[in-house]
């Protein structure tokens, strides 16, 4: 009983034990074949896993097979690769032979096959890593390069040619984290270009047989570049400072010639020139204010001084002979009092003769020299007189229109040497000739010949076929135009000069007395501006009806000289003297004074401001009447007169 | 004037024309060593088994590419390839097995078990590549494998022979090796056999027999010619 009840536990403690023995220990699991290498194609090595080993002690063989043979064999070596490895030395080893390779656990319980793996040696060849990687910097003329040598594995035999191996190197900075690889081929040499100055560079070698596999990547090798500086920086630092210094010289002359570049590529736009504009009032917007501006005080010369120093007034006298002499070269003067004196400097304008430097401009403030002046304008108008005869033999008639020159329409008048010019042609004259002329009227020829239609305003002689005493009304174109520059006796007054003697008959009655007034101007009247046309035509008409009349002896018909030029006062008048035709009228000595003045007042050679010109008439004082022709002749000489010619509308 | 210049430049095409192919029917040719001169056998021995071994390198790559194709669409599970019995119809011909045995070998033996394997594979292969030309199971590409593969073994054995020639010509082997050269004393019973094969095990056998010429080859040459390159 005791027994029994003794042997319980003991059982109780085997079934416990041989329970626990049971969970815990089982066969060893299945063992598994990693892999199989061989690093030079002579020996190799299989790996395997172990399974689980069943809580026992476990023990692991590795059973092979060689192709097409049933002798199994077990594996020679465990221990030389490691635990769970085999060993196959090259007595073991038959390359191009198929191995069948499983291995086996086993444990107290049981063992267990792992899955046979079929092994080639070709093709499981993973050599060693290429042994004694050296770096070098070699220097280049293009700068340094790295040159890396290697050798095969020790163990790989490529010079029997057992093994071709290919190598792979790769290089990268220290830093950054990709690699860059190089397939180097069977070569054990290679160089690798374009580092980086002063870089710290990691290279690796690794090698692979022709079919096989990769080795591991050699230890690294470490390589520090030295400084050094690229020749492709210093040419371009060097373009760099090239191009530098050529923009900073550009800039430079530019600088220097800015204006004229500006004025080359920005050529500046001409503005309006004319005179009294305001670009801001046309801005602003105000025509009125615009155009108001315009109107210049001293534009257009009207009463002022300024138009008598533009005046240039002339008496035309139809000759046919002399039609060449009175022409005109007239460009110079063409040109009327269109400005205002003073206005110099703009030349978009256009300018007034009375600026032009050809034509001689006097002031009124020249009235000193006068003097002399009116001497050298008797002069020529001796010398005129002469043309006179000419022109008196020829026809009389106030068909000025034939012997008007083309230049005529344009209304230049002749200066007055330009007038004596062709004086020599006319120098030849006979002397009778002229004497027969000199009972004819005498005309202080200014120059040209005026067409009676023309527009200028100017004094012409109008001659009729009756003028002689019995002409009525004479008309005096006055004749405005500058003279001559080069005249030095130039006036701006316009030649009046209007020594007409319209008295033919008298003169011829006074043939001997006329002749002594060949040299000079023989006659003087007294001429009174009518009016002035709308031609800008000043009419003259001897003055026998105003302050003479009282006298009762001046009439119309008597043929009383009124163009005889008494002088030239300060004023720029004219004066007009009649000539004391109370002589032949009566010879008595009865004599009047005229007080008529003549006063014509210069007025511009314009046609748009005919209006403006006046003309009056004035009487002018008589000189001594009873003054032989001599005087006044002499007067004469010195009769011309700056006439200020008002208008008479 | 475009008239003028197109016939000009015409000309001038036809000229260069002319001087480009007088410069290819002048050079075309690689220089050939002519028989008798020792420097330029020597190079061209050299040169010689440098294209045969390129060859050899080329038809192992094809034969491992198509064995490859066969591995992935007819086997795909590798115990069923365990199990074949892959009997290659030229394990009759003793080739050695290892670094030491090849280098055992005598330098006219090695270039005959070359010979020999050469031989062996040219009817093999060009019946295999008719039955894959004929087979819709295989895309072009494989075909065209098969029948480059089998161009390349006769080539390879033709440059092989020509490298036996020279090698004898040279006085480094005998002249023994010229009696293997019939295909007929090779493998006279092996007909039956390689027809059977099926046309994986065939490809297997292939792909192992062109790397032992290649290797080979690689020995023979380091062997006869020994450079740095070796």
């Amino acid at each position: 009983m005791r027994r029994a009840v003794g042997s319980v536990p003991l059982l109780l403690m085997l079934f416990f034990i041989g329970h626990a023995k049971e969970t815990r220990y089982s066969p060893p699991g299945k063992p598994k074949l990693t892999s199989c290498r061989s690093p030079e194609k002579e020996t190799f090595t299989c790996w395997w896993e172990p399974g689980s080993d069943g809580g026992l002690p476990t023990t692991y063989a590795l059973y092979y097979r060689k192709e097409n043979s049933d002798a199994v064999y077990e594996c020679p070596d465990y221990h030389t690769a490691g635990e769970n490895s085999c060993f196959f030395n090259k007595n073991d080893t038959s390359i191009w032979v198929n191995y069948n390779i499983t291995v086996v656990a086993t444990n107290a319980l049981g063992s267990n096959f792992s899955d046979p793996v079929d092994v080639d040696v070709v093709y499981i060849v993973q050599p060693h890593t290429p042994e004694n990687v050296t770096v070098t910097v070699m220097e280049d003329k293009d700068g340094p390069f790295l040159r890396v040598s290697w050798e095969p594995p020790r163990k790989a035999d490529t010079r029997s040619g057992w093994i071709t191996l290919i190598y792979e190197l790769r290089v990268k900075l220290e830093g950054e984290e990709e690699w860059e690889e190089h397939r180097a081929g069977q070569q054990k040499m290679f160089n690798i270009f374009s580092l980086r100055s002063g870089g710290m560079y990691l290279v690796q070698v690794r090698c692979k047989p022709d079919h096989g596999f990769w080795s591991e990547w050699s230890s690294t090798t470490y390589i520090k570049v030295p400084d050094y500086f690229p020749r492709e920086t210093s040419v371009w630092i060097l373009i760099a400072v090239f191009s530098a210094f050529i923009f900073f010289i550009l800039t430079w002359i530019l600088n220097l010639k800015s204006n004229s570049v500006k004025h080359c590529l920005l050529p500046p736009v001409p503005g309006p020139k004319i005179k009294g504009f305001d670009k801001q009032l046309l801005k602003n917007g105000r025509s009125e204010e615009v155009f108001s501006a315009l109107v210049v005080p001293g534009f257009p010369p009207t009463t002022s001084s300024d138009c008598e120093d533009l005046l240039v007034e002339y008496l035309e006298v139809y000759t046919p002979e002399e039609q060449e002499l009175i022409l005109e070269e007239g460009k110079d003067l063409q040109e009327g009092c269109l400005k205002s004196k003073g206005s110099p400097s703009d030349s978009d304008s256009g300018r007034g003769s009375c600026d032009s430097h050809t034509l001689l401009m006097e002031k009124c403030g020249e009235g000193e020299g006068k003097e002399e002046k009116h001497q050298e304008r008797a002069q020529k108008g001796k010398r005129q007189q002469k043309h006179q005869t000419g022109w008196e033999e020829g026809d009389v008639s106030h068909t000025r229109e034939d012997v008007l020159s083309p230049d005529m329409s344009e209304g230049r008048v002749k200066t007055w040497p330009s007038v004596f010019s062709p004086l020599p042609q006319y120098s030849s004259r006979p002397l009778d000739h002229q004497g027969s002329l000199e009972t004819a009227r005498q005309l202080c020829l200014s120059d040209s010949l005026f067409p009676p239609p023309s527009t200028s305003s100017h004094l012409s002689y109008n001659a009729k076929e009756g003028l002689a005493l019995g002409s009525g009304q004479q008309e005096f174109y006055l004749g405005k135009k500058q003279t001559h520059p080069s005249n030095p006796q130039s006036q701006p007054r316009w030649h009046l000069q209007a020594h007409s003697d319209f008295n033919i008959s008298s003169m011829d009655r006074k043939q001997a007395a006329s002749g002594l007034q060949l040299p000079g101007f023989r006659s003087t009247e007294y001429v009174e501006v009518q009016r002035v046309n709308q031609e800008d035509m000043v009419i003259l008409q001897p003055l026998f009806s105003s302050s003479c009349q009282r006298d009762g002896h001046l009439q119309i018909g008597q043929g009383e000289d009124y163009s005889k030029v008494k002088g030239v006062d300060s004023g720029n008048m004219l004066l007009l003297q009649r000539e004391v035709e109370v002589k032949r009228e009566e010879e008595d000595g009865d004599r009047y004074s005229c007080d008529i003045q003549d006063r014509v007042t210069e007025s511009c050679y314009t046609t748009s401001t005919a209006a403006s010109s006046q003309v009056t008439g004035k009487p002018t004082s008589c000189a001594g009447t009873a003054m032989p022709v001599q005087e006044e002749m002499v007067l004469a000489a010195n009769g011309y007169v700056d006439q200020n010619i008002t208008s008479v509308h | 004037m475009p008239e003028n210049f197109r016939s000009v430049s015409a000309v001038w095409v036809g000229l260069v024309c002319l001087l480009f192919y007088s410069r290819l029917v002048r050079v075309g040719a690689a220089p050939i060593c002519t028989n008798g001169q020792a420097g330029c056998h020597i190079l061209s021995l050299a040169d010689l088994f440098d294209r045969v071994i390129q060859h050899s390198a080329r038809m192992h790559g094809i034969s491992s590419d198509l064995h490859s194709e066969f591995e992935q669409y007819f086997f795909p599970s590798k115990n069923h390839i365990g199990r074949v019995n892959r009997i290659c119809h030229t394990s009759t011909i003793l080739t050695p097995n290892g670094k030491e045995n090849a280098q055992r070998l005598a330098r006219e033996e090695l270039t005959e078990v070359i010979l020999k394997l050469l031989v062996a594979w040219r009817d093999p292969l060009w019946h295999f590549q008719q039955s894959i030309a004929h087979h819709h199971d295989f895309n072009n590409f494989s075909s065209n494998k098969a029948l480059e593969m089998s161009d390349m073994v006769h080539e390879l054995r033709k440059g092989v022979e020509k490298v036996a020639e020279k090698m004898q010509m040279l006085g480094i082997i005998s002249n023994s090796v010229n009696s293997l050269t019939s295909p007929e004393a090779l493998i006279p019973s092996d007909r039956a056999e390689w027809r059977l094969m099926k046309d994986y095990v065939l490809l297997y056998c292939f792909r192992r027999d062109s790397n032992k010429v290649q290797n080979y080859l690689k020995i023979l040459k380091c062997r006869i010619i020994p450079q740095h390159e070796c």
